[in-house]
């Protein structure tokens, strides 16, 4: 629409004489304009009435339950039920405090592992690896982002789980595989094995945007491998390792099969809350209100991480 | 010098170390998965298998309680396909339009429920159907996935669309060519791969969702992965791993398509997954 603008002002200055011509010109423009907006919006409304209808307003539904009075023995609440935020309130309680802080922990130890071990990686792939080479790791790595949920959990629980492959081999190691730390571990591995290959093809992209350049200069000036990376290399790919890490810890937060199944009932995240909630004792209320604390930290860890980002970034 | 050289040897050691770690620790699962689909025992023994069958991939066939499931979800998925790739091409393309300030809003807010746990998505529409009970179970494990699959759409449709400079489209105007054969002609061809690839993506998802198909199913209409997950939590047995090699499987013709659509490069430069 805008080179139909450009084409028609050049000749205004000659025209300026014929005032209608002028005019029609311009009614020409804008209404070429109106029906450009126009199109645009038509496109949109699609994608926007799905979004609205069955995000925006189930959202508000959730909000609206979570301040209801709970009567234990119906399905969610009566219509009509006064407000209250005892849903809220209860969530303060020692037990409702560590499934969040067993959920947070779990999370951040698995994104923390993710991305150290991601950038070396990353870093060889992207920098050493020949085209061959590169090309399977890639194929390996969307193929491993690409596999099925259930998938991994059901390999992870064949390999680790209580009558998996491994299982005579830690008995052997006396390991206790019906503790609470090896139930712990096994679900930091089955996060691992989400967010390593995620963290990696983030850390690839970050590391290709970096000159290699700078490190090689370090390198000349007399540095070693390891100190010009720890002080040239990562503080210019932090841009990177922070996504990779808020990639991960959104994951990990939100994960729901992996500790469903590889927590076997004694670990449960926040996820696994609300859906008990659900579908044991139909506590619509208080899922509610979980969901919508949980919405809120996640949203207040996105903020903070980039409030950090923009401090680290000064580099 | 010679602390720094030796530095060095341990750095390099230590990262091949980490690299072999990781392979093996990202792989083994799954090779352990899909030899043990072919196990001839009765029972999960020792790896590796002592003798071979195809016995669990029969067992897997015949179970009509899985192959009700692996329809329902490829029925599903193709309806989920052809619905966000339509909305999600058409949106994306009006976004490519808009000001950057725009521009980056709108891509925002539609990438949103990529950061949203799955569960609270289920959790909420689940509620909200519930008080108008009118939709059976079908439609509404499409709005569930729609939700989650068109951010993918819209995302990619971006990607096919950023190559294309806006000059194409001017020269093709100036040419005479009216907005529709400019869009037909210059605009739609070109994007056409990012498209496509967004299709995949859609299609991945809406076959590997767990979480939202969870909170939508009953118990006549229920996906594959929703099967899958209540045979694991109840008889953990060797039939899932049979369908866990054919979920592969789809996950390679998946992958195969992605890469004749749009280069897995490309895939990952543009980043795909960053919030």
């Amino acid at each position: 629409m805008k080179s139909g603008g450009s084409q028609v002002l050049p000749h205004l200055p000659e025209a300026a004489a014929n005032a209608p011509i002028v005019k029609s010109a311009q009614k020409r423009i804008v209404g070429a304009r109106v029906r450009a907006v126009k199109s645009q919006v038509l496109l949109l409304l699609p994608a926007v009435a799905v979004f609205v209808l069955f995000l925006g307003l189930p959202m508000l539904t959730v909000l609206n339950e979570s301040f209801r009075t709970f009567e234990p023995g119906r399905i969610g609440s009566v219509e009509g039920a006064p407000l209250t935020i005892e849903n809220y309130a209860e969530l303060f309680l020692p037990v409702y405090m560590r499934y969040f802080s067993q959920t947070y922990f779990l999370a951040f130890c698995a994104s923390l592992i993710a991305v150290l071990i991601a950038f070396p990686i990353a870093y060889f792939i992207a920098r050493y690896a020949s085209s061959t080479m590169r090309k399977a790791a890639m194929t390996l790595l969307i193929g491993l982002t690409f596999l099925s949920a259930l998938v991994r959990v059901y390999a992870l629980q064949l390999a680790f789980g209580s009558v998996g492959i491994f299982a005579p081999i830690m008995s052997a190691l006396g390991v206790n595989m019906n503790g609470s730390l090896y139930i712990n571990c096994v679900i930091v591995v089955g996060l691992l094995h989400y967010s390593i290959p995620m963290s990696i093809l983030i850390l690839i992209g970050a590391v290709q945007q970096l000159n290699p350049r700078l490190t090689e200069a370090a390198q000349s000036l007399g540095a070693s491998a390891l100190s010009s990376h720890l002080t040239v290399t990562i503080p210019l790919c932090i841009r990177g390792l922070v996504s990779a890490f808020l990639v991960s810890m959104t994951l990990g937060i939100s994960a729901f099969i992996i500790p469903w199944i590889l927590g076997r009932g004694r670990v449960m995240f926040i996820s696994n809350l609300i859906y008990s909630r659900f579908s044991e004792i139909t506590n619509y209320p208080s899922g509610a209100a979980i969901s919508i604390v949980m919405m809120a930290l996640s949203l207040l860890l996105i903020f903070i991480m980039s409030r950090l980002f923009t401090l680290l970034d000064r580099t | 010098m010679r602390s720094k050289r030796n530095a060095d040897v341990i750095l390099a050691v230590s990262v091949t170390a980490i690299i072999a770690v990781t392979v093996v620790f990202l792989l083994f699962p799954v090779i352990v998965t899909a030899f043990m689909a072919f196990d001839a025992r009765e029972f999960i023994g020792p790896f590796p298998p002592t003798d071979l069958s195809t016995q669990w991939f029969v067992k897997f066939w015949n179970s009509g309680y899985l192959w009700s499931g692996f329809k329902n979800s490829v029925q599903l998925a193709v309806a989920v396909t052809v619905v966000a790739t339509a909305m999600g091409a058409s949106a994306g393309l009006a976004i490519s339009r808009m000001s950057p300030r725009w521009r980056d809003l709108t891509t925002t807010a539609f990438l949103s429920p990529l950061v949203l746990p799955g569960v609270i998505i289920g959790f909420a529409l689940l509620m909200f159907l519930s008080v108008f009970n009118v939709l059976p179970v079908f439609p509404r494990l499409l709005c569930g996935h729609l939700i989650v699959t068109i951010p993918y759409t819209i995302r990619m449709t971006l990607v096919g669309l950023t190559g294309i400079s806006a000059t194409l489209v001017e020269a093709a105007s100036s040419l005479g060519a009216n907005e529709r054969q400019a869009f037909f002609t210059i605009t739609l061809p070109l994007a056409k791969n990012g498209i496509a690839a967004g299709a995949i993506f859609a299609f991945a998802f809406s076959m590997d969702d767990v979480t939202i198909s969870l909170f939508l199913s009953d118990y006549d209409t229920y996906t594959f992965p929703v099967a899958l997950v209540g045979l694991i939590r109840s008889h953990f047995e060797l039939t899932i791993a049979a369908a866990a090699v054919a979920l592969m499987g789809l996950t390679v013709v998946l992958l195969l398509a992605l890469d004749r659509v749009l280069g897995l490069e490309r895939v990952i430069g543009q980043g795909v997954y960053r919030t």
